[in-house]
């Protein structure tokens, strides 16, 4: 292993160990019959995410590198979140957990500049997705008789095969971070690539309005000209950088381009360095480069809502069994 | 060490992301990864099972949205967008089915369905 290598990865003995104490957390925290320890599971968990926070700091080479405070307050959120969710025996309280994750992970893509997500992800997930689940939840459970005022069910409070399913669970963590940490170091951002300087043809509307609004700083047009030019449609020429203004033209009206002239846009105003905000640039990748999987997005969604309102009315018959225990529990109604 | 603690959100992409910052983000996506796949694999609630696979999705997310920053372009961001669309369409498909089999057996025990095998 190359010097450079070894300088970015994390030390795999302190990996390992801390993969090995998650595994014992998270088989602890899970729901069996009885007591179960899922606090101690839990802070054991936390210890181990703690031992894999340290080793990755550790292994920073430079302290600029180190992330955002926030990142540590929302990857906790997140994952603590994401450990109740998996182990909480009320399947309500998983969902509401499951909400705690997705809103701490709204935070991380803030932190990764991608507000329009984040709060996408909030309207979407939290607010459409998750309430569709608990309505669900809620639907989907048996209402608690009088002699037991418990209602959890025997399935959600025993787990099936925890130690294997944990076991495999965090080897393949354990080898993804492997991967992460020993498989990909020489991974560098693209060079001269910069998100923030827009090409000034990708940023339509926006360069339009800073063009019309320097020149009409400058008194190179008057107000008149540029309601015309808005309503007409700005004509640029970005070779020679001058911009055609018809003369004259009430807003509204086609412009002549005999009364038309050219103004020089001056090299202050041209605007060089627009940045485009996350949703622009968003929307234009969005439409620019991937229209095709929109069409297949809206074609999935169309389907699945046809499926979901076939599958929902279809009328089922009760089992025999559950025919008969509906039946032995009509009787005792009846009876009391 | 400038830690800028006040701008959670940086509007365009200021800066390249160094390749430390983003082992941070993929190690928390890792695990919310396996997280998610412990909890099918253990839980026997046919609803908490599709939960779980969310989570597996929202795991998928934050790796997505890491690297676009890493690479600063947009196209993570995208797919998140389909991510989004998928689980959506993932979530109306799964719980009309669910409503179907508690229906059927009164129950939400997937062991309860076993005798399906493919």
């Amino acid at each position: 292993m190359d010097a450079a290598l070894a300088d970015l990865s994390i030390n795999p003995l302190l990996l390992y160990v801390a993969c090995a104490l998650g595994a014992l957390g998270v088989v602890l925290a899970m729901p069996r019959r009885g007591a179960s320890p899922a606090i101690i599971g839990g802070l054991i968990a936390a210890a181990a995410v703690g031992l894999v926070a340290l080793g990755l700091f550790l292994a920073l080479d430079d302290m600029a590198q180190i992330p955002n405070l926030f990142f540590y307050v929302f990857a906790a959120m997140a994952l603590g979140g994401g450990l109740r969710m998996i182990t909480h025996p009320r399947p309500v309280y998983a969902a509401l957990y499951f909400i705690l994750t997705i809103i701490a992970s709204s935070g991380l893509y803030l932190l990764l500049s991608a507000e329009f997500m984040a709060f996408a992800l909030i309207i979407i997930y939290a607010g459409a997705i998750l309430i569709t689940y608990l309505f669900v939840i809620m639907l989907a459970t048996q209402a608690p008789t009088d002699d037991d005022d418990e209602s959890l069910t025997d399935y959600d409070t025993t787990s099936r095969e925890p130690i294997a399913a944990v076991a495999s669970g965090f080897v393949l963590l354990a080898l993804l971070s492997t991967m992460l940490f020993r498989g990909a170091p020489a991974l560098e951002p693209r060079p001269g690539l910069d998100g923030s300087d827009a090409i000034l043809s990708q940023l339509p509307g926006k360069v339009e309005d800073a063009l019309l609004e320097g020149l009409l700083e400058r008194e190179l047009i008057d107000e008149t000209e540029r309601l015309a030019i808005m309503d007409n449609g700005i004509v640029i020429d970005s070779e020679a950088r001058r911009v055609l203004v018809a003369t004259g033209v009430a807003p509204g009206e086609a412009g002549d381009i005999q009364k038309s002239r050219f103004v020089v846009v001056p090299d202050d105003v041209w605007p060089d360095d627009l940045i485009g905000s996350n949703v622009e640039g968003l929307g234009l990748n969005l439409l620019g480069q991937h229209p095709m999987t929109i069409e297949i997005a809206g074609v999935i969604l169309l389907m699945a809502m046809l499926g979901a309102t076939v599958l929902a009315r279809k009328q089922v018959d009760l089992e025999e069994d559950a025919k008969a225990r509906e039946a032995r529990r009509l009787a005792l109604e009846a009876r009391t | 060490m400038t830690l800028d603690l006040l701008t959670l959100a940086q509007a365009g992409f200021p800066e390249p992301m160094a390749a430390g910052t983003l082992n941070h983000y993929l190690f928390v996506s890792a695990a919310m990864f396996a997280l998610g796949l412990i909890g099918f694999m253990t839980r026997r609630n046919l609803i908490i099972m599709f939960l779980c696979t969310e989570l597996m999705f929202q795991a998928a997310g934050i790796a997505l949205i890491a690297f676009g920053r890493f690479h600063l372009n947009f196209d993570g961001q995208t797919f998140v967008i389909f991510v989004l669309t998928i689980a959506a369409a993932e979530a109306a498909m799964a719980l009309a089915l669910v409503v179907l089999l508690f229906r059927k057996r009164e129950s939400l025990d997937a062991d309860l369905w076993a005798e399906l095998k493919g």
